[in-house]
């Protein structure tokens, strides 16, 4: 039960703060995952899939208030992609998860090293 | 406290699996694994450092990727941005409250109260739609590329340092009176502007550009907008013709240079202005001479200097049109005007259509993008419209200098020092650049190889050319409009003028330099004796009010006769004119004229370079034989109305053969006697040339180049035809009937920033560079960036640009004008009440 809190609440800080501007939020609440999901599988997947919903779900928000299809085939042209819309959503996303993603991995890692699971 | 599972399972599994045999004490487990926790550590570091790199901070050319993709305010707000609701707005500065009207199209109408609050909200709206163009243009005139594209715009900065737009908008800032109303306009513009720019931060709603090239825009100033009015008129004025002419004459020699480029155009032109003119004891033009090595070597490295600049920073050929029809030839009863400016066709386009309202303003029209007022339209009794008067604004002096006088030059029988100014140039992802700029009394040292070149340019003349135009466009009659004129320097144009009394005029305003002996078409001493004197007397410059023919054009042209006194410039500063003569042979037909042949004139397609040309070639292909694909070209040919369409393979035949004419005649010449100038940059007058000798002089020298024998006209167009059916079918196929215009010939929108994908086109297009549809090149991407008619007995008023108004590609005014302009439609220039009644508009309260 505090495990689906804290996914939770990581969740709710990394949305709110990417629709506050705060767009590196889901690296803090990947290295907040990190430290607190001891399990490095659960807590780098736990980093990536928060990372992905932060920057997911203000990006839907956006297409429901606004419709994104010219924005995205905007920006791809402006990225050398011609008309394919995708590839820059695909690419948000991307940089959404990774940054969730790398904050839980890089704890875990000092983590395994700062406190060994089996001492 | 820890919520791992794995760590809060029962004690029994812990010790389970102590038990089980393959377990080891925890000491030797550490060991055993010791190495692979490191190196897990090693490569979190590694990703989460390119990770957070990538995200923060700008590589090559990718931008920072966490701000600039972030959903809710990076790139994607261009979604946001692109939709325009109605809105209050509260906006710093503002005295009473203003209305703004965006029509379905995005045309706006400000209406206020005050005329310090109309350009305040005109500030802010030409921020909210075209802000990084702003940015980018006075960037650019400032010499600030670099610091947001790196080095590969530092050649484009340093050359605008040292030319001085900057330096002169500081001039002009600082010598307007305060309480003149170009001092107040401009500073209410500015805060309109820095308004916008501040709600856009606070929103995060930036253009995406600021967000993708990762920079905030500053605050905008009056300078800037000073600089951005230098920019337009560099690109009109600033001319490199002297700097080509020595070189050509240093290869082909003072007697073949002078036949060619002459001072007088050799062709027939459509003058509006045939004088009378006031008689003036003016010095001759000095005989070309002949050019030394030196000189040749100081040329070679100002023309390497101006050639190594992006394109559109020169003046290059001139194309643009305006026209006015009198009652007595109109058949609503009241004075037609037309004009269609030709500039670089860009997408946002240089242009944003308003209207503005206020005690003092009720004008409709065209404004450019960083500047407070409209430039071209009309008010409630009068319409004006410009065109480039192409008058010569641009001259070259040799500094002499000498060891014994380091850092100056010799002026008027003394040395003179030359002022230096230091500029740091900011570079992104690079080193600051100094740059020393060297002034003359003529003005900046543009090259400093071989001998010293120096530059007079007449838009470093501080003028207050925005005062003019806010007197322009209060102006209520003649009289008015041309007083307000009187003070306009550069660039200097064609005014074309009509009212609502039936009254039509054209003056060609602005600075005519003088010089007190010379050969301006070269590089001339800079000892004093061939400086700029002073300008033509305002009431002598080309001018024409309601003549008896009942209508004026202009169209590049030469405005005069030769009867005329004074000083313009040499012919290939000037349009060949096959435009004017165009216009020309349209307005003077017999019968009336609407508003509608008004805009079926600006489309008109009709090349009249051909109209002259193709009889004298059929008449020489008549004794020749053809085979069979060359008789099928030739009767084309025969049977063709010079129209450029897209669909006639005719045009196809007519300007492959000019374009091989041109070569036939001129390449032997180039390659014998190695002219360093590329021929395409001087075709305008070497076509002006050959029109010229292919009919009245075939027999001219210049057709019997080195290695080529003697020949004559007919010569040269016989084989000019054959290599040009030759071309055709190599390139188009077998079929003559498929060589159609629109397979050869395309127009192009290009996208400001340069994103191709951005831009609109190439697509097939009509017309040519001869044609009032301006489009040259095989490719165009320049022609009439606004087309505006003016019918006063119907009071109609049509206008269209081809683009949109806002810069957001993805909004639905980035290109929304586009299929309108091509086709040759004109939308309603409407009022702001107007405007308000129609459908799907938004409206804006702006308050304090």
């Amino acid at each position: 039960m505090r495990l689906l809190v804290t996914i939770v609440t990581g969740l709710v800080v990394a949305i709110a703060g990417v629709l506050l501007g705060a767009w590196w939020t889901p690296f803090v609440i990947g290295v907040a995952f990190g430290l607190v999901v001891t399990r490095p599988v659960v807590s780098i997947g736990l980093g990536a899939v928060g990372g992905l919903l932060a920057w997911l779900l203000p990006l839907l928000g956006e297409e429901v208030r606004y419709g994104l299809g010219p924005t995205a085939a905007s920006l791809a042209a402006i990225m050398g992609f011609g008309h394919e819309g995708a590839i820059p959503v695909v690419l948000t996303l991307l940089v959404g998860t990774l940054l969730g993603l790398t904050g839980a991995w890089v704890t875990c890692a000092v983590r395994q090293i700062a406190v060994p699971k089996t001492r | 406290m820890t919520l791992d599972p794995a760590v809060e399972a029962p004690a029994p599994k812990q010790k389970a699996r102590v038990k089980t045999p393959a377990a080891r004490p925890a000491r030797v487990v550490w060991r055993r694994r010791r190495g692979r926790p490191l190196l897990n550590l090693a490569a979190a570091l590694i990703v989460t450092a390119a990770v957070l790199y990538a995200a923060f901070l700008p590589a090559g050319p990718l931008p920072a990727l966490g701000p600039a993709f972030n959903p809710t305010t990076g790139a994607w707000t261009m979604a946001a941005d692109a939709q325009v609701t109605d809105r209050t707005l509260r906006l710093p500065g503002l005295q009473q409250p203003v209305r703004v009207v965006l029509e379905s199209n995005g045309t706006t109408h400000v209406v206020a109260q005050t005329d310090h609050d109309l350009f305040l909200a005109t500030g802010y709206v030409h921020a909210r739609f075209r802000l990084f163009q702003m940015d980018l243009m006075r960037r650019q005139g400032e010499g600030r590329l670099s610091e947001v594209f790196g080095k590969a715009a530092l050649d484009t900065d340093r050359f605008e340092l040292q030319l001085g737009l900057l330096r002169t908008a500081q001039l002009e800032w600082s010598q307007l009176p305060v309480g003149d109303p170009s001092h107040a306009a401009l500073l209410a513009y500015a805060q309109g502007v820095n308004d916008r720019i501040a709600e856009a931060e606070s929103t995060h709603q930036l253009d995406a550009m600021f967000t993708l090239v990762g920079y905030q825009p500053k605050q905008w100033t009056p300078i800037d907008t000073l600089v951005i009015k230098g920019d337009m008129t560099q690109t009109l004025s600033f001319d490199d013709t002297p700097i080509l002419v020595a070189l050509i004459n240093k290869s082909l020699g003072a007697d073949l240079t002078s036949e060619w480029f002459p001072v007088l155009p050799p062709n027939r032109q459509s003058p509006y202005d045939p004088g009378p003119y006031p008689k003036a004891a003016t010095a001759p033009i000095e005989t070309m001479r002949a050019v030394s090595d030196a000189e040749a070597q100081s040329a070679a490295a100002a023309y390497e200097v101006l050639e190594s600049l992006p394109k559109g920073l020169l003046k290059t050929e001139g194309a643009s049109n305006n026209w006015a029809v009198a009652p007595s030839k109109s058949t609503s009863g009241g004075a037609l005007l037309a004009g269609d400016p030709h500039l670089d066709l860009t997408l946002p386009s240089i242009w944003f259509q308003l209207t503005q309202d206020s005690p003092n303003f009720h004008v409709a029209g065209v404004s450019i993008p960083g500047t407070p007022g409209v430039l071209i339209g009309h008010n409630q009794h009068i319409a004006w419209s410009l065109t480039d008067a192409m008058n010569q604004q641009t001259f070259f002096y040799l500094e002499k200098q000498d060891a014994a006088h380091p850092n100056q030059y010799f002026w008027n029988g003394a040395w003179q020092t030359y002022k230096k100014v230091e500029y740091d140039i900011p570079v992104a992802g690079g080193a600051m650049q100094r740059l020393t700029v060297k002034l003359s009394v003529h003005g900046p040292v543009i090259a400093d190889r071989g001998l010293t070149t120096s530059v007079w340019w007449g838009g470093n003349l501080p003028s207050q050319d925005l005062g003019v135009l806010l007197r322009v466009t209060q102006a209520t009659d003649w009289k008015e409009f041309r007083d307000a004129l009187r003070d306009w320097h550069s660039p200097t144009h064609n005014f074309v003028y009509s009212d609502d009394r039936g009254n039509i005029g054209l003056i060609s305003a602005g600075y005519f330099p003088q010089i007190a002996k010379g050969r301006p078409g070269l590089p001339m001493a800079g000892t004093g004796e061939s400086d700029v004197t002073g300008t033509i007397p305002y009431d002598a410059i080309p001018q024409s009010y309601d003549p008896p023919s009942g209508f004026l054009w202009s169209a590049n042209q030469w405005q005069v006769t030769p009867d005329y006194p004074y000083y313009l410039g040499t012919a290939n500063f000037y349009d060949p004119g096959y435009r004017a003569n165009e216009i020309h042979r349209v307005l003077s037909a017999p019968g009336k004229l609407s508003a509608a042949d008004m805009a079926a004139l600006q489309t008109d397609t009709r090349d009249f370079l051909a109209s002259e040309i193709v009889p004298v070639l059929l008449q020489s292909l008549s004794s020749d034989q053809l085979n069979p694909t060359e008789s099928a070209a030739r009767d084309m040919l025969a049977s063709w109305d010079y129209r450029m369409e897209i669909n006639s393979a005719a045009a196809s035949v007519w300007w492959t053969f000019w374009q091989s004419y041109l070569g036939e005649t001129f390449d032997p010449w180039w390659k014998s006697r190695a002219v360093k100038v590329k021929r395409a940059d001087v075709n305008a007058m070497l076509g002006q040339d050959l029109e010229f000798w292919t009919l009245t002089d075939p027999v001219n020298r210049a057709f019997s180049a080195p290695g080529v024998g003697s020949r004559a006209a007919s010569d040269a167009e016989r084989t000019a035809f054959h290599k040009a059916v030759f071309t055709l079918r190599t390139s188009l196929g077998s079929s003559p009937r498929s060589w159609t215009w629109g397979r050869m010939h395309a127009r192009e929108l290009t996208n400001l920033a340069l994103v191709s994908d951005l831009s609109y086109g190439p697509r097939a297009e009509r017309g040519d560079g001869n044609t009032p549809l301006a489009a040259g090149g095989r490719i165009s991407t320049a022609g009439p960036s606004w087309r505006m008619v003016v019918d006063w007995g119907a009071g109609t008023f049509q206008g269209i640009y081809p683009g949109g108004q806002s810069e957001n590609p993805a909004s639905g005014w980035y290109t929304n004008l586009v299929e309108t302009w091509w086709d040759g439609r004109l939308d309603p220039m409407l009022s702001a009440d107007q405007a308000a009644a129609t459908s799907g508009v938004a409206t804006w309260k702006l308050q304090q």
